[in-house]
C-alpha cells in the first residue's frame, strides 16, 4: 500500500471543553476505528503536543524518552482502569465513610522485545513491584514471517491479568504471535490488555478482530502503512530512537 | 469569558496598609525607635522603609559636590517626594512596590530595587517623613522623635506623638506598639469578616463550572480509597499520592495555550500537531504544596517553581502570608499552577491567588491544583476570581482538617 492511497487523516479543533471552538487550534487527531475493544486515549491538546514531540525527527533522544514516557504513563493509567475492582468502604481520617474500591486480581507485564521494554518503566511507575515477562519475536529472513525466538514469563501467568507492551502496532504480526504465546500458557483472552502508543488502522482492526475479547489501549491510530510496512506518519523506529540512535 | 457581573470583592489583610511616619532630626534616634517598635512586635508584616532610599539621583555637578562632602543631604530638595508618594500609594493599595536602592558610595541609585509587598503596617522613617503634605495625607500615625536641642518646631507641630530621648523612652515605645497591635488586630478581624462574607455568597451557589474534577474512574477511586484509609502504610500513601499528583498536573497542563505545529517524521512524513505556546510554572503553597513536587517533576522536570508560605493562625483561624519567593517574570508565563493538596475554607487559596494577581499574573492563567476541596471553599475563591480554574481530584467536606499533607510529610 502506498502513502497516496490513504484516506485523509481526521483533523479537528483540540482543546478543553469549556473553550469555544474558535479558540482551539486545529490538529490531526486519531483515526476512529469501529472495533469496540479498542480504547483510544482522549485526544487532548496535551496528548497531541506530546505525540508531536516524539514524531518530530529533530527531537533528541533525551526528549524522546521523556515525552514517550509521559504518554506511556497515560496509557498505563487508562489500561489499569479496565482491571476489575471490588467495593471497599473505609473510614476517612475525618471519620466519614467513603465507599471506595479495591484493586482485584494479580497483574503482570509482558514486553515484546525490544521496543516493548521501553514501556516497563512507565508500568513500574504505576505498579511498583509488578512482575515483567519478556517475549522476543523476530522476522524470519527466509519466510518473512514473525518467529518466536525467546520467552520468559511468570510461572503463574495463567492466573494473572497481563499488560502486553509494544509501542508500535504496524501489521500486528508480532503482537498476534505474542498473544498466541500467552494463550498457549493458559492466559484467558479477556485477561490480556495490549498497551500501544501508535497503531496503524489495518493493524489495529486486524488484531482487535482476531482477539475480540482482548482489549487494546492506544494513544493514536495513524493514517496507514507505507510499502515498507512503516506506520504513516508514525515516528520512525521506536526502539532505535529510544535505545541506540 | 465575561466575569464582571459575577465577581465578588476581596480585600486581603494588606489591602489597606497602615503607614506610620517617624520623623526627627539626625541623631534623634528615629531609626532606633522604628527598630524597637518592629522588634517589640516581631511580625513579618510590619516593615520599615527608610527615606534614604528615595534620594534623588545627583546631577554631575551635585555628584562632584557630594564627593567633596559639600552636598546637603539634609535638605528636602534632595528627596524624590514624587516617587515616594507613588510607592506609598502602591503599598497603601496592597500592590507590589519596587523601592529604589541608593548607594552612598556612588552617590547614585543602583540598578536593582528591593520589593515591598503585603505589609499590614509600614513604618516610614526619615528626617523629612513629616514634610510633604501628600505624604502626610497617607500617614495613619505621625511620630516625632525629639533630640535634646530640637528646633524643628514646624515639623513637631504636625506630629500625633512626640517621643523625647528616642530609644530610652520605653513607655512611649510600648504605647506606640500597643497602637500598632490594635491596628493589626482590627485588620485581622476585618479580614475574617471578609472571608465569612464571601463564604455566605459561596454557600448558596452551585459548584462553579471552572472547578474541573478528575473523572472518578476505578483507578482514581481505588487510589482515593488507599489515600483515605488511615491503615495504608506511609510508603504506599506517598507512592499513590505521587501518582495522583502526576494525574492532576497532567489534567491542569491541558489548560495551556497550544498552537499548531507541523513536524516531519524520520521517514519524511509530515504530521500536523500542536506545540505549547508558553511556559508552565508552578507556585507551591507551603507547606502542604510541597507534597505535589514529586508528581509535578514527573510531568515537567524543569518546572520553575515559586514558593509562598501561608499559615493559618491557630488562634483566629485566619490565613497569614509569611513568605514568598516567585520567579521574576512570572507575569509572562503561560500557565501558573498553584499547588496545595487541600482546600477547605478557601481562605489560604484566596490569599495565594491574590498574591499572584498582585504580581501581574492574569487570572485566567492561574490553575489551582488540589487533591481535596470543599464546595464552599472552591466557590469562595471562584466568586472573587471567576476566571481562575480549579483542578481537583475529589470534592470533600468543607471543614476537613489538613490531613492530606500531614500524612504525606509524616508530621
Amino acid at each position: 500500500m502506498s502513502s497516496e492511497s490513504h484516506p485523509e487523516a481526521p483533523s479537528q479543533s483540540v482543546g478543553p471543553e469549556y473553550q469555544p471552538a474558535t479558540q482551539k487550534p486545529k490538529a490531526t487527531v486519531s483515526t476512529v476505528i469501529p472495533q469496540s475493544n479498542v480504547t483510544i486515549l482522549p485526544q487532548t491538546s496535551q496528548l497531541i503536543a506530546l505525540l508531536t514531540m516524539i514524531r518530530d525527527k529533530n527531537t533528541g533522544r533525551a526528549d524522546f524518552i521523556f515525552y514517550s514516557n509521559r504518554i506511556i504513563r497515560l496509557l498505563v493509567e487508562e489500561g489499569l482502569n479496565h482491571l476489575p475492582t471490588v467495593e471497599h468502604s473505609i473510614t476517612t481520617p475525618v471519620g466519614q465513610t467513603y465507599s471506595g474500591v479495591k484493586f482485584e486480581g494479580k497483574i503482570c507485564g509482558v514486553s515484546i522485545m525490544r521496543a516493548g521494554e521501553s514501556m516497563e518503566e512507565g508500568l513500574r511507575n504505576c505498579c511498583r513491584s509488578v512482575r515483567i515477562g519478556k517475549i522476543l519475536i523476530q522476522r524470519d529472513e527466509e519466510t518473512s514471517k514473525p518467529k518466536l525466538y525467546y520467552d520468559k514469563l511468570p510461572e503463574d501467568i495463567a492466573d494473572r491479568w497481563v499488560m502486553l507492551l509494544d509501542p508500535m502496532l504496524a501489521t500486528g504480526g508480532s503482537a498476534l504471535m505474542a498473544v498466541d504465546v500467552l494463550k498457549s500458557r493458559g492466559v484467558p483472552e479477556d485477561h490480556i490488555l495490549f498497551l500501544n502508543l501508535i497503531a496503524s488502522p489495518e493493524g489495529a482492526k486486524n488484531f482487535a478482530e482476531r482477539f475480540p475479547k482482548l482489549r487494546v489501549v492506544t494513544a493514536f491510530v495513524d493514517q496507514g502503512l507505507d510499502e515498507k510496512n512503516y506506520i504513516v506518519p508514525g515516528l520512525g523506529d521506536f526502539g532505535d530512537r529510544f535505545y541506540t540512535m | 469569558m465575561t466575569s464582571a457581573g459575577r465577581r465578588s470583592h476581596y480585600s486581603p489583610p494588606w489591602g489597606n496598609a497602615s503607614i506610620i511616619g517617624v520623623a526627627g532630626s539626625s541623631g534623634s534616634g528615629k531609626t532606633s525607635l522604628a527598630l524597637a517598635m518592629v522588634a517589640s512586635l516581631s511580625l513579618p508584616w510590619v516593615v520599615i522603609m527608610s527615606m534614604d532610599s528615595f534620594y534623588k539621583p545627583l546631577t554631575p555637578e551635585q555628584s562632584k559636590a557630594a564627593f567633596r562632602n559639600e552636598f546637603d543631604f539634609d535638605s528636602p530638595e534632595a528627596i524624590d517626594f514624587d516617587l515616594l508618594v507613588e510607592r506609598l500609594q502602591d503599598i497603601k493599595q496592597g500592590k507590589v512596590a519596587e523601592i529604589p536602592v541608593y548607594s552612598f558610595e556612588k552617590h547614585a541609585r543602583v540598578e536593582q530595587t528591593t520589593t515591598i509587598y503585603s505589609p499590614h503596617v509600614l513604618i516610614l522613617e526619615g528626617i523629612f517623613a513629616l514634610h510633604d503634605p501628600r505624604v502626610l495625607d497617607l500617614l495613619d500615625l505621625k511620630i516625632f522623635a525629639e533630640a535634646d536641642a530640637d528646633l524643628c518646631l514646624s515639623r513637631r507641630q504636625l506630629a500625633d506623638i512626640i517621643i523625647p530621648r528616642g530609644i530610652e523612652n520605653k513607655v512611649a515605645i510600648s504605647m506606640v506598639s500597643a497602637q500598632i497591635q490594635k491596628t493589626l488586630a482590627h485588620k485581622s478581624a476585618q479580614h475574617q469578616l471578609e472571608l465569612e462574607r464571601l463564604g455566605n455568597i459561596a454557600k448558596d451557589s452551585p459548584l462553579s463550572p471552572n472547578a474541573l474534577i478528575l473523572p472518578q474512574t476505578n483507578q482514581i477511586k481505588g487510589i482515593h480509597t488507599l489515600l483515605m484509609n488511615p491503615k495504608t502504610s506511609s510508603e504506599d500513601y506517598m507512592f499513590y499520592f505521587d501518582r495522583m499528583a502526576a494525574l492532576l498536573v497532567d489534567k491542569a497542563v491541558d489548560l495551556l495555550p497550544f498552537t499548531p505545529k507541523q513536524v516531519t517524521t524520520p521517514q519524511s512524513y509530515t504530521y500536523m500537531g500542536l506545540t505549547k505556546s508558553a511556559e508552565v510554572s508552578a507556585v507551591v503553597v507551603l507547606r502542604g504544596g510541597s507534597a505535589f513536587e514529586t508528581g509535578l517533576r514527573r510531568t515537567i522536570p524543569d518546572c520553575r517553581t515559586g514558593r509562598i508560605l501561608i499559615q493559618t493562625n491557630y488562634r483566629t483561624g485566619e490565613p497569614e502570608l509569611h513568605y514568598r519567593a516567585l520567579p521574576a517574570n512570572i507575569a509572562q508565563h503561560g500557565l501558573i499552577l498553584l499547588l496545595d493538596p487541600q482546600m477547605s475554607s478557601g481562605g489560604a487559596a484566596l490569599m495565594a491567588v491574590r498574591v499572584l494577581v498582585d504580581h501581574g499574573v492574569p487570572e485566567d492563567r492561574i490553575v489551582f491544583v488540589t487533591y481535596l476541596a470543599g464546595r464552599v471553599g472552591v466557590n469562595r475563591v471562584l466568586s472573587v476570581f471567576p476566571d481562575v480554574r480549579v483542578v481537583v481530584a475529589r470534592m470533600g467536606d468543607d471543614m476537613e482538617n489538613r490531613w492530606v499533607e500531614t500524612r504525606y510529610l509524616g508530621c
